[in-house]
């Protein structure tokens, strides 16, 4: 099941069958991470990642029609299957100087995981810390949203 | 393409929702500053601060008519917003997607 609860920013709820840590693991785990990891068309045929709050990560998508495209970032908060904030980025083209962060609440209840995704350009420390403010409330809001998930049955 | 700074400073200004309310209001139809302020909850000063901030990051334009100094929306900003929700809503969808599939695999290596 999904939803996209917001138009105005990129906000992504899903709910899964399975406990947090296992859902953590396709994150934090470069071998599961690229399982998943990619488009529609694409694979991940690579990821490193060095878990950890300042280490980084890569990975690379690739297709037939568009060859390698290379990404990656640094982790700025990692709370083991709770909280997992990092910075993505493209490597080249034209998206390649916009600075992203992404961050991923982890909320649990009986064996089902609801995972509230959150991605949005920022450029300074202020500006993602003002942005942060703005958007911590709203996830309290889609928190009571999300536990409404629990009684639905995985898609 | 807007330069990437551009695209942060309309990210963090619609990260307000009181600057999304007065996007939405806007949507409808150009305002001055006293028919956006009317509805809201919040001082004449603050709504003009918020409007400083749309204005610096191109989501509006204000009419220099000194009398009615209407707001109106810029929808080209909009727009490079919106593409750069699609495509990355796009991206990550696929992928979330493919989990369901991979999760059951786990759990069923754990009870193995």
């Amino acid at each position: 099941m999904s939803a996209t609860l917001a138009d105005d920013e990129l906000l992504i709820v899903r709910s899964f069958d399975a406990p947090a840590a296992l859902l953590f693991r396709l994150w934090s785990e470069p071998e599961h991470f690229r399982r998943w990891m990619g488009p529609e068309g694409f694979d991940c045929p690579h990821a490193e990642i060095d878990f950890r709050v300042g280490g980084g990560w890569r990975a690379v998508i690739r297709s037939e029609a568009e060859g390698e495209n290379w990404f990656g970032g640094t982790y700025r908060e990692i709370e083991p299957d709770h909280r997992l904030v990092f910075t993505f980025a493209w490597d080249t083209g034209p998206a390649a100087e916009v600075e992203t962060l992404v961050t991923i609440v982890f909320r649990e209840e009986g064996g089902r995981t609801v995972q509230i995704f959150h991605q949005a350009p920022f450029r300074s420390v202020e500006r993602r810390d003002s942005h942060v403010e703005g958007w911590s409330s709203a996830f309290d809001k889609q928190q009571a949203y999300a536990e409404g998930f629990k009684g639905e049955t995985a898609a | 393409m807007h330069p990437p700074d551009a695209l942060s400073a309309a990210f963090s200004a619609l990260a307000d929702p009181t600057r999304r309310a007065i996007v939405a209001r806007l949507s409808e139809g150009e305002a001055t500053v006293n028919e956006i302020a009317a509805p809201l909850p919040i001082s004449l000063p603050a709504v003009s601060r918020h409007l400083k901030v749309l204005e610096e990051a191109g989501l509006i334009t204000r009419s220099r008519d000194a009398q009615r100094r209407p707001c109106r929306l810029e929808p080209r900003a909009l727009k490079d917003v919106d593409d750069w929700l699609d495509r990355y809503r796009r991206f990550w969808s696929r992928g979330f997607d493919r989990m369901d599939a991979i999760l059951e695999e786990l759990k069923r290596e754990e009870t193995r």
